[in-house]
This record gives structure tokens, C-alpha cells and sequence, in this order.
């Protein structure tokens, strides 16, 4: 009989402890796991696009680059012949679309007989048939027309074996080849390289995609300085030689901001959950005070209590941390997929092959894993120290205490805040000191909401009373009482609603911004574009496409845009230069400059006469002000300086453009080529007539001709993929504060088990009890909801002031729309009433009798 | 450390929770495999060695010079051969070997829009034996015979290249030809005149190397090359003088089934003659009986020698650390003309002459004594690895 009393008070013991154990757990894991799979995702993609950058460069050190021109293939020679350099490889390579699928690889075109010295895995040992010719495949590479590589993944993906024919598409046109032999890659990482490669003979790759004369680049292996310096001054104008990993990691950093903002963005995940850990902690200290307090009665020190409850935390801390990692491993297997879409959309175009788990990620996962359950683990088990022997017979001691506390956290708060806002004046670069400052005036806000909580449940309590009767004083009394608790929860909850509101109202302000500003640009009736992915490819079109347009029935004018990548030799540190070469100005009069420094009506004047304009984050990049205003750009003349006399508003690219007029253009660069076209229609033609007949004259070269509706339409797709991440973050980051709102309610309506058994047992119904709970609840999720408003808008103000600015350069007005507000307010008191309903099943559910039981 | 609060249960939760991390992790970890440089072996859809429709070399040719001085891209193989003996003042000796090889991937030059394109590739094999350093330097270079990387021609003025490495005419009337080479840590700059007129081997320069039709190229050498000019090797400049030889082939699928390799002496003797004599050798260990030499009298006549008019024996051996090959360490060469008989022994001037190229074989100067004294070159393949299918 007396064994199964203690085992069953054991048993339940044990239960409320794994039951706090397991939440504990998942707050930590859920963090981390987001910190991880965030940072997995990243990094893939990273690593991904620097393996198709490394292969494509391979043991190169240098290389010989040119502007829009390209590099003369008589260089080479000259390299070889006059400076006796053999470590060099000359190579023509662009992108084109393969198969029906049309999936877009990356055509390079190589010299078999210069590879070896840069590019070992074309290199491999096979039967010579030619000496010096490793193998069959390279010798038909070169002897045959239109033949190709690719390695074995590519194939498969393909559906293609070794003699059967391949459609490459160009800009200009179709292009049959055929794969002769199957590159085999030694390792994964090399097979990762290759991953996106098509490999032919530099003739071939010059016959499809070159122009005659002309090299994409020259790959270098040099080791000596001097050989360098000889280099350069052997070089002709408008062709620089430089190393390979400054451009590397130049173009790397593309998509950097993009993924710093969803790293950022993983944190928040982390301090909800450092919130929760906290509330658990403290929960099972107050829990533990009797048993705490015949510890220290039979000799424990304050010592060894604290190093007991921070073990603890340690020790789901690290099974938290683990775990997270295993998840967050999976959970960047999912995320992957959209992230490396959207930096495909905007940055460059790059195939993940495997998912990337650095040190350096699990390192971040435990830091913050085991950083986050030692904080918040910090103060409960400083609070476990100040138990006596004595104290542990006055129950009301801990909550006593706690209210005092919200004086003190809404002190620190708002010193918090302020810190935070200073900080923001402080490295007006920085975008992880923006960071910071926002984490600061978060947690700033949330510092305060204990205080306001209680400040808000004494103002409501006489209304409440007044409306509903008993329940209605009870119920924000209850809160207030338990202020360590529900304050804690309610912050959370705050934080992770504000979180929603300030990343909504963002999205929307950006969204709202980029209408308003894609109404002004698209003046044109009909565009006429290559698919290209990223900002790193150019496309060659005809420019005699433009005469055959022009006659088009119900053409009117056709202007002609050139969109290529120059080098600005003062900025080496950052990509190169999108310049955009127009025949005319699309949209001089519709559009918004930051600063001119001639008449807006006489920008296109200025233009022609050699001037350029830039948009906004190009200036904010680059430092370029009304003072600072000349861009010193490499031309095939050499290094010519440009003057800028304009910054305008442009939200097509957060890496900027340059806008230049087409004759400056073709003065400066021997380039022959056009990127995309737009039409303007006579005033009664039908935009889809045109649209279809363009479609047919363009039709081989797999052109894309859209109306100015459907060119909107793409680009707010593009746009809606970017955020989804962001939203789906967002979402995360409210199940993660869904979790611990359940967790601190269904603790503080277990540990009110006793007061509520009482209840009960004086008479109350246990449906008045389903409403109290309820209420409860309701009163704390709405308080979150209220709270999250002002403390999600100065989030959103910062984000897009701050963040945004620092991040992208761009800056946008500040769109709020009443319904979103509504909404937050209703998914936080929705959350809360889910998060309620279990624990008020469970009290209806409790006879007096077993509520009061003492354990 | 206390562990008062942590109780079992916390701990197996933690543990398990660690092994299926650490679990998870072990997969991750053997699914991407830590960094290595990148690299692949390309293996390779084998076609065969196709010489259909290129030209064979059947009919006599009608000698033309300077024209047959330039390339024949109808033909797969082609090659401009130099060998030679040369000393300082002071009776420093040098032996140096300068070939460039021509190669048509196939037998027609089809139209392209790029300047890269080419069926035509240049290999090239650069040697310099120091006898007195005991050193052998060697090099080897391809290209591909476009955007002016390597090529061969007559017109405007004869030149045969590889990016610096040349040989050209000095004139017009090719009186005079030049090699210029500098590779890493020797070169040569040469001006050879030749003293004798083209000689022509086999039937009027229809050297048969098999039985079957075709299986033949068209050969001719500038047996005596007078040669002055400058040595460099590590550093040090020698002005030099001597003689060279200069052999030229082209032809297409040169070696029958089941020849391995071929022995090949050019000898210039002091009383002014110089002789090419060669053998082909068979898998089974037997000569190929149609291939012979050619005996160039100081005036410039030649004779043609059949593979009865002499015999080569080899004696001793020499073992190459580099690709375990065991080559012939001398030969006694006996020479039977109309009742004459001359006994020739050749004797390498240096052991380690081997051309570690992607063909291993050696190429290396020799001294002559004898029934009469002199220097030559000796060229040893097929001791490495079989040659067929690759020249």
C-alpha cells in the first residue's frame, strides 16, 4: 500500500519534471535548429557557387580580364611567345540554357593543351592517342565540331550518354552538340564543381556563344612577382590582370546582405526561446524551494545549489543544442531550396549539390544553444541561492520579490532602448552594428512589458470586475500574482508578435514602395529580354533585331538597352559595375532622384554629353554624394573618368546600376552587342498583338516578350520568392513563441493547481473554472498583442531605416496598413487561447480532491 | 562540480539525445566529404586511331623545294628533326636534339568562325646533353597550331614554331636555317647551313617502313648541317660550332602490327660521308627486311642501303632509374658494300640521354670509331613502351 503511494508520487514527480525537461528542450532546440538550418541553407549556397567559381577558375592565382570587349586572343600568344609564360589558360565561357528542360549550365571553352597547368580535372590519366592529348574524348573534343563534356551527375540529370545529341540555347539561337565522353570526377567536391559545367574546346565555345578575336578571360598560375609585373605592363588598355581570389570573394559577397538579414532574422527565434528557458528555470526553482531549502538545512552551500541548477541547464542545454543541430540540418535541407531560388533570381545563379555543415555553423548552434540555456538559466539559479532554510516556509517570497524586479527590468529596459538608438548613430555602415542596435531595442522593449503587464492588469481589473463579475477580478489579479511567470510568457509572446508586425509592415512598406516606383519605370509598352539568371550574365543580342522590331506593325519606337558588367578599378573590393547603356531615356520625366545636379529635363542632354547617372544603393555603396561624383570606369581606352550629375531611386537591384547613353557607351567599349529591347507602341495598337508577333520573330533565339502587366507581374513574383523565406521565418518564429507561451501557461496552471483545486472545492463550477483559465489567457495574449504594436512598428522603422539602408542601400517610405495591426493583435490572443485550452481542459477536469492533495 | 538537481532521467535524456546527434552528424560528415583540391580523371569514350582519308604516302613525290621544306596537312605526321654534335673552342662537347612534330586530328580543315580552331597540333621535344656536366636537360611542348601558337610554313619565308621555339630561314633561298629555344634552364641559338643537297631516302623519298601499301612516308634529311652559334645551359653561355642533321617525314600510319619500335643512326664522319641506317623491330623479335639507310657520299650523292647492305648488334645495357627501360649501351654497326666492308662502333657520350616525354625513348649523341672516327645521334623507341598508335 505505502509502495505504490510513494511510487505514484514519484511517478508524477517525474512526469512534471520530464514535462519541463522536454519543453526545455524544444525552446532550445527550435532556436538553434532555426540558427542552424538558416546558416546551413547560407552556406550551401555559398559554398555551392564558390566550388562552381573555383572550378571554373581552378589552380588559377590571376587572371586577365577586360571589360565588355573581353580580352584579344592574340594576348595569349603573346603571353606564351613573348613573356615565356607557361602557366596560362585561355577561356571563352558563358551561360546557356541545355535540353528541353532548357536548364541553364555554364558553358567553358578550353584549350586542352594549356589546362593541365590550371584546371587539373580535365587532366586526368588516360591512353594518349596524341601525345599530350589525355585521351579519346579530348581528342574529338577538338577534332569535331560542336562536341562536348560534362561530368557524370550532369549526364544523369540530362538523361544523356555519351553519343547522343544536346540543344544548347543561346541568345541566339539553338545549337546542337554532341557529348563525346563523361568527365569523372575523383571526389564530391570536384563533382560538386562540375555540377554545372559543359565543357567544349575553346573553338567550339567561341562558335556558340564567342565573338571572333575575343576571350572571356586568361587563367594564370603565378608565383613569381616580377613575371606579374612584367604582365602588366604588357597589357593593352582596357585589359587588367588581377588575382582571382579578390574577385572571388567580390562576387561572393553579392549575396551577402541577403543572407545576413535571414541569419538575423534565425536569432530572434533564439531570444523567444532564451525567454522560455528562463520562465522553466525559474519555474522549477520556485517549484523546488522546500526541497532547495532542506538542502541547504542539511549543508548544502550556495555554491553547490548554483552549480546544481546551472548543470541542469547545461545539461538539456547541450541535449537541446544537439538536437537542434540534427534538426536544423534537416530544416536547411528544406530552406535551402528557396533561398538558393531567390539568390539565383537576384544574385547569381548557383546549384546546390550537398547541404554545407561548417564547424563554423555548429559552432554557432552551440554558442547560442549552450549560451542561451546558461543565461537564462543564470538568474533562477542565483534566485535558488538566496533560499534559506527559513524563507522556504513563506511561499509569497519569490513573487514578492518579482514585482520588484519589473521595476528593475523596465529601468534596465529602457536604458536598453536608449543604448540602442545611440547605437544606431554609431558606424552608419554597419550592418551587423544595425543589428545589434535592433536586438537592443527589442530587448529593451521587451524589458518593460512585465512592468506595463502589471500596470495594465491593475487598470483592467476594476472594468473586468465590472463587466464579468468575480472571474473578471480574479483573473488579472492571477496575473499579476504571477508576474515572474506571466511576465516572462507575456514578453515572449510580445517579442514574437512584434516580430510579425515589424517584418510585415517592412514587407509591405517595400512592396508599396517598389509599385510606386515600377509604375514610374515601365513606360515602355512591350519588353523584349533574354532569360538570364542573376546579375553575373550578359546576354549578346543582335542589334539588328531592333530594325526588325521597329517594323513591326503598331512599333512606334524600339530603344535598345546594353547591360554588362565593367570594372571600376577604385572600388576592387566590391563586384563589378552593372552598367546599363540606353538608347534613350525610358523614363527621364517619371523619374525620382535622390539629388541632380542639373535640371531633371536636361538629365538625357547631360547624358549624352558623357555624364552618367547612378541609382541610390550604387551611391550609398560607393560613398558617392554631390561632392563625390565622378565614377573612374575601365574602358577599352584604358581608365576613363565619368561625371555623375544624378543618384535616382531604383529598386531592380540592391548592387546598383550605372546609366549611361548608348553612343558614350560604344565611344568608350568596342562592343557590339545589345541585352534587351523595349517597344512603344502608336497610340491605338493592342500591347498583345505586337506581343504575339514579336514572339514569332524571336522565337529561336527563346527570347521572352512581355507586356508592361506581365513584366510587373514577374517582378513582384521575384519579389513575393524573396520574402517568402522572410515569411516563413516569420511564421517559424511565432511557432517557436507558440511553444513557449503553451509551455509558461501550462506551467503557471499547474502550479496554480492547488489554489485552483480550492476553488473548486468552495464551489466554483468547472466551467466557470474553463473561463477563468480562459480568461487568463485571453487577458495575457491580448496585453501581447497590444504591447507587440508599438515595439513591432519601431522594428519595422528600424528595419527599413536602418536594416534595410545599410543592407541594401535603398531606402522606402513607411507603408502601415490598420488591418495588419488587427491581425497581429488577433494571432497573439489566438496563440494564447490555444496555448490556454489544454491546461483549462486539464483544471475543469481536476477533482477538488486530487488538486489539493499535497505532494 | 554537485550534481544534486540533475537526476537520472535528465541525464539519459541528454545522453540519447547526444547519440542521435552525433548520429545524424556521423551521416552528414561521410556525405560530404572534407575539402581536397579539386580534381577528376576524365575517363574518356575510346574511338579508334582512324586514318581513313587522310593522304598515304603510296606514288613517288614530286620533290619541290622550298614548298617540302613546309607542311603537308593532308598527311597525319610530319616532323622537322634536328640532331647534332657541337664543341667549344676548347673541345667542350654538347649533343642537342630539336624536333617539332605536326599531327592532323583530321584529314580535313573544316570552316569555323573561331580562330581557334585548327586540326593541326604541334608537339615539340627540345634536348641539350652536356658531356662535360654529365647533365641532360630536356623539354617538351604542345600547342595547338592556331592564333599564331604553333604552326609550320614556307610562305612568306619558311618557320616552324612553338610559341618562342623556332626554326626558320634566314633567306629566302633557304640558305641558311636558325634554331632559336630557350626552355627552363637551357637553350640554344643556332645557324645551320646545310653543305649538301636534300637526300632522299627509300625509292626517290619513298621510305617503306612495311609490306602494305601506304605503309610509308616520305622522307628526306640535310644529312651535314654546318652549325655555329651559342649553348646556354644553367646560366653559363658557350659559344659553340659543329654539325647537325636534319630529318624530314610525313606520312600516315607509319609502323605495321606487331613492330615495337625502331633503332635509328645518323653518322657523320670525318672524311665527309654520312649514313642513316635504321631498323624496325618486331614484337616476335625479328627485323622488318624493308627498311634500310642511306649513304651520303661529300659530294652530296647518296646510295641507297638495304636492310642486307648492313648489320647492327647491340652490346651492353643500360638501365633508366626513370621508366625501368633497359636500352643497348653500343652497337657495331658492319656496313658490306661491293666487297668493302666497314666496321663502325657507336658508343653514347653520355649513359642518361632518355626523353622522359609522354613517348619515352632515347635520343642521344654518340661517338664513332672504328674502320673510321666521327659523331653522331642514335634514337632508341618501343624500350619503354610499344609506339604504335602513338606517333
Amino acid at each position: 500500500m505505502t509502495g505504490a503511494v510513494v511510487s505514484r508520487l514519484v511517478y508524477r514527480a517525474l512526469q512534471r519534471r520530464v514535462l519541463q525537461s522536454v519543453l526545455f528542450v524544444i525552446s532550445i532546440l527550435a532556436g538553434v535548429a532555426l540558427i542552424v538550418g538558416v546558416d546551413v541553407a547560407a552556406e550551401s549556397a555559398r559554398r555551392a557557387f564558390s566550388l562552381s567559381l573555383a572550378s571554373l577558375q581552378g589552380d588559377a592565382t590571376h587572371e586577365i580580364v577586360g571589360g565588355p570587349s573581353g580580352v584579344p586572343s592574340s594576348l595569349y600568344r603573346s603571353l606564351r611567345a613573348d613573356l615565356g609564360i607557361r602557366t596560362g589558360a585561355p577561356v571563352i565561357q558563358d551561360t546557356v540554357r541545355v535540353g528541353a528542360a532548357e536548364i541553364p549550365l555554364t558553358l567553358l571553352g578550353i584549350d586542352p593543351f594549356a589546362e593541365a597547368q590550371v584546371r587539373q580535372y580535365l587532366a586526368g590519366a588516360s591512353t594518349a592517342t596524341v601525345p599530350g592529348v589525355e585521351g579519346q574524348a579530348l581528342l574529338r573534343l577538338m577534332a569535331e565540331p560542336d562536341t562536348v563534356l560534362v561530368a557524370q551527375s550532369v549526364a544523369a540529370r540530362l538523361g544523356v550518354e555519351p553519343g547522343d545529341q544536346l540543344a544548347l540555347r543561346t541568345a541566339r539561337g539553338r545549337r546542337n552538340v554532341t557529348l563525346v565522353g563523361i568527365i569523372h570526377p575523383a571526389n564530391e567536391l570536384s563533382a560538386q564543381a562540375l555540377a554545372s559545367l559543359v565543357v567544349a574546346d575553346i573553338s567550339t565555345a567561341q562558335e556558340i556563344v564567342g565573338s571572333p578575336g575575343v576571350l572571356t578571360r586568361i587563367d594564370l598560375v603565378l608565383t613569381d612577382a616580377q613575371v606579374l609585373a612584367d604582365i602588366q605592363g604588357s597589357l593593352p588598355p582596357g585589359v587588367v590582370v588581377r588575382p582571382v581570389e579578390s574577385n572571388r570573394s567580390s562576387l561572393e559577397q553579392l549575396s551577402d546582405s541577403f543572407t545576413l538579414n535571414l541569419q538575423a532574422l534565425s536569432l530572434l527565434a533564439l531570444i523567444v526561446g532564451l525567454f522560455l528557458v528562463y520562465n522553466i528555470m525559474s519555474f522549477s526553482v520556485v517549484q523546488r524551494r522546500t526541497q532547495i531549502g532542506m538542502l541547504r538545512a542539511i549543508g548544502a552551500t550556495r555554491r553547490q545549489v548554483f552549480a546544481g541548477i546551472l548543470l541542469e541547464a547545461l545539461v538539456l542545454g547541450v541535449a537541446g543544442t544537439l538536437l537542434g543541430l540534427a534538426v536544423g540540418y534537416v530544416l536547411g535541407g528544406f530552406l535551402v531550396g528557396a533561398v538558393t531560388r531567390t539568390i539565383s533570381d537576384l544574385y547569381y545563379r548557383v546549384e546546390v549539390q550537398a547541404l554545407t555543415l561548417t564547424s563554423l555553423t555548429i559552432a554557432k548552434g552551440v554558442f547560442t544553444g549552450l549560451g542561451a540555456s546558461l543565461a537564462a538559466a543564470l538568474i533562477p539559479a542565483l534566485n535558488a541561492t538566496r533560499i534559506t532554510p527559513a524563507s522556504t516556509l513563506r511561499s509569497a517570497d519569490a513573487e514578492q520579490a518579482s514585482r520588484s524586479r519589473a521595476d528593475v527590468a523596465a529601468v534596465t529596459g529602457i536604458v536598453v532602448l536608449g543604448a540602442g538608438l545611440v547605437l544606431t548613430q554609431f558606424q552608419a555602415q554597419s550592418l551587423l552594428l544595425g543589428f545589434g542596435a535592433l536586438f537592443l531595442v527589442l530587448m529593451g522593449s521587451v524589458l518593460m512589458t512585465p512592468l506595463a503587464l502589471l500596470l495594465v492588469m491593475h487598470l483592467v481589473q476594476p472594468f473586468l470586475g465590472r463587466a464579468i463579475g468575480t472571474l473578471g477580478r480574479i483573473a488579472p489579479r492571477a496575473i499579476a500574482r504571477s508576474l515572474s511567470r506571466t511576465g516572462v510568457a507575456v514578453a515572449a509572446l510580445s517579442l514574437s508578435v512584434s516580430v510579425i508586425v515589424g517584418v510585415s509592415v517592412m514587407i509591405a512598406s517595400f512592396r508599396g514602395t517598389v509599385t510606386t516606383w515600377l509604375d514610374g519605370a515601365l513606360t515602355a509598352d512591350v519588353f523584349i529580354s533574354a532569360p538570364a539568371s542573376g546579375l553575373l550574365e550578359t546576354v549578346n543580342l543582335d542589334p539588328e533585331l531592333a530594325v526588325q522590331l521597329q517594323n513591326l506593325p503598331g512599333v512606334s519606337q524600339v530603344l535598345t538597352a546594353r547591360d554588362v558588367p565593367v570594372l571600376a578599378p577604385d572600388y576592387p573590393g566590391l563586384p563589378p559595375v552593372n552598367l546599363v547603356a540606353v538608347s534613350d531615356d525610358l523614363a527621364e520625366r517619371s523619374r525620382r532622384y535622390l539629388w541632380l545636379a542639373v535640371p531633371q529635363e536636361e538629365v538625357w542632354e547631360a547624358m549624352q554629353a558623357g555624364a552618367i547617372i547612378v541609382t541610390e544603393s550604387f551611391a550609398y555603396r560607393r560613398g558617392i554624394s554631390p561632392e563625390v561624383n565622378t565614377l573612374n570606369v575601365l574602358t577599352d581606352n584604358g581608365v576613363r573618368s565619368f561625371p555623375i550629375v544624378g543618384v535616382y531611386y531604383h529598386y531592380g537591384t540592391d548592387q546598383g546600376i550605372v546609366l549611361m547613353a548608348d553612343p558614350v557607351y560604344r565611344e568608350h567599349f568596342a562592343d557590339p552587342w545589345v541585352s534587351s529591347f523595349a517597344l512603344f507602341l502608336t497610340p491605338e495598337t493592342q500591347s498583345a498583338h505586337v506581343v504575339e508577333s514579336a514572339r514569332r520573330l524571336v522565337a529561336d533565339q527563346g527570347l521572352n516578350v512581355q507586356s508592361t502587366g506581365e513584366l510587373r507581374t514577374q517582378v513582384f513574383t521575384i519579389f513575393d520568392r524573396a520574402f517568402n523565406i522572410t515569411a516563413a521565418l516569420r511564421s517559424l518564429a511565432a511557432v517557436v513563441a507558440f511553444i513557449g507561451v503553451l509551455s509558461a501557461l501550462m506551467a503557471l496552471q499547474l502550479d496554480q493547481k492547488r489554489t485552483l483545486g480550492t476553488m473548486r472545492a468552495l464551489g466554483l463550477t468547472s466551467g466557470q473554472l474553463w473561463r477563468l483559465t480562459l480568461l487568463e489567457t485571453g487577458l495575457m495574449g491580448l496585453a501581447a498583442g497590444l504591447f507587440a504594436l508599438p515595439i513591432g512598428l519601431l522594428l519595422a522603422k528600424m528595419l527599413i531605416d536602418v536594416i534595410n539602408v545599410r543592407a541594401f542601400g535603398w531606402t522606402f517610405s513607411f507603408l502601415v496598413s490598420p488591418g495588419s495591426l488587427l491581425q497581429a493583435v488577433l494571432i497573439a490572443l489566438t496563440a494564447a487561447l490555444l496555448a490556454g485550452a489544454y491546461p483549462a481542459w486539464r483544471v475543469a477536469h481536476l477533482t477538488p480532491a486530487e488538486a489539493i492533495r499535497n505532494e | 562540480m554537485n550534481s544534486i538537481y540533475v537526476n537520472k532521467q535528465v541525464l539519459w535524456f541528454g545522453l540519447i539525445a547526444a547519440v542521435i546527434a552525433i548520429l545524424v552528424y556521423g551521416v552528414v560528415r561521410v556525405s560530404s566529404r572534407p575539402s581536397q583540391p579539386i580534381g577528376a580523371e576524365t575517363i574518356v569514350v575510346a574511338v579508334e586511331p582512324n586514318t581513313d582519308g587522310f593522304a598515304r604516302a603510296i606514288g613517288p613525290w614530286q620533290w619541290e623545294f622550298p614548298r617540302d621544306h613546309g607542311p603537308h596537312p593532308a598527311f597525319q605526321t610530319e616532323w622537322w628533326y634536328f640532331t647534332g654534335n657541337l664543341t667549344t673552342a676548347d673541345g667542350r662537347r654538347f649533343g642537342y636534339q630539336f624536333t617539332i612534330f605536326r599531327r592532323a586530328l583530321t584529314p580535313e580543315q573544316r570552316d569555323s568562325r573561331s580562330e581557334w580552331y585548327t586540326n593541326q597540333m604541334y608537339l615539340a621535344h627540345f634536348t641539350v646533353s652536356d658531356m662535360a656536366g654529365g647533365t641532360f636537360y630536356q623539354e617538351e611542348r604542345f600547342s595547338r597550331g592556331a592564333v599564331d601558337l604553333a604552326g609550320a610554313e614556307v610562305s612568306p619565308r619558311f618557320r616552324v614554331w612553338i610559341d618562342d621555339w623556332a626554326v626558320f630561314a634566314a633567306d629566302d633561298t633557304i640558305s641558311q636555317m636558325l634554331i632559336r629555344a630557350k626552355a627552363a634552364g637551357f637553350a640554344i641559338d643556332l645557324t645551320l647551313t646545310p653543305v649538301k643537297a636534300p637526300a632522299f631516302h627509300g625509292d626517290n623519298g619513298l621510305s617503306q617502313k612495311g609490306p602494305e601499301a601506304g605503309n610509308a612516308s616520305y622522307y628526306y634529311s640535310l644529312s651535314r648541317l654546318e652549325t655555329k652559334g651559342t649553348v646556354e645551359i644553367g646560366g653559363g653561355e658557350f659559344a659553340v660550332s659543329g654539325l647537325s642533321w636534319m630529318d624530314r617525314e610525313f606520312g600516315t600510319s607509319a609502323l605495321s602490327a606487331g613492330a615495337v619500335g625502331w633503332d635509328w643512326f645518323a653518322i657523320h664522319l670525318d672524311d665527309g660521308h654520312d649514313i642513316m641506317v635504321g631498323q624496325i623491330r618486331h614484337q616476335d623479335g625479328s627485323l622488318e627486311p624493308l627498311f634500310g639507310g642511306l649513304l651520303v657520299s661529300p659530294d652530296g650523292t647518296t646510295r641507297y642501303l638495304t636492310a642486307e647492305d648492313f648489320t647492327i648488334t647491340p652490346f651492353g645495357s643500360w638501365r633508366s632509374k626513370n621508366s625501368g627501360a633497359t636500352y643497348p649501351a653500343g652497337w657495331e654497326i658492319e656496313l658490306a658494300l661491293d666487297g668493302d666492308s666497314l666496321r663502325l662502333v657507336l658508343e653514347p657520350l653520355l649513359a642518361d640521354q632518355e626523353v622522359l616525354a609522354n613517348v619515352i625513348y632515347w635520343e642521344g649523341a654518340v661517338r664513332i670509331s672504328g674502320d673510321a672516327a666521327g659523331y653522331g645521334y642514335a634514337e632508341l623507341t618501343g624500350y619503354a613502351q610499344p609506339l604504335r598508335g602513338l606517333i
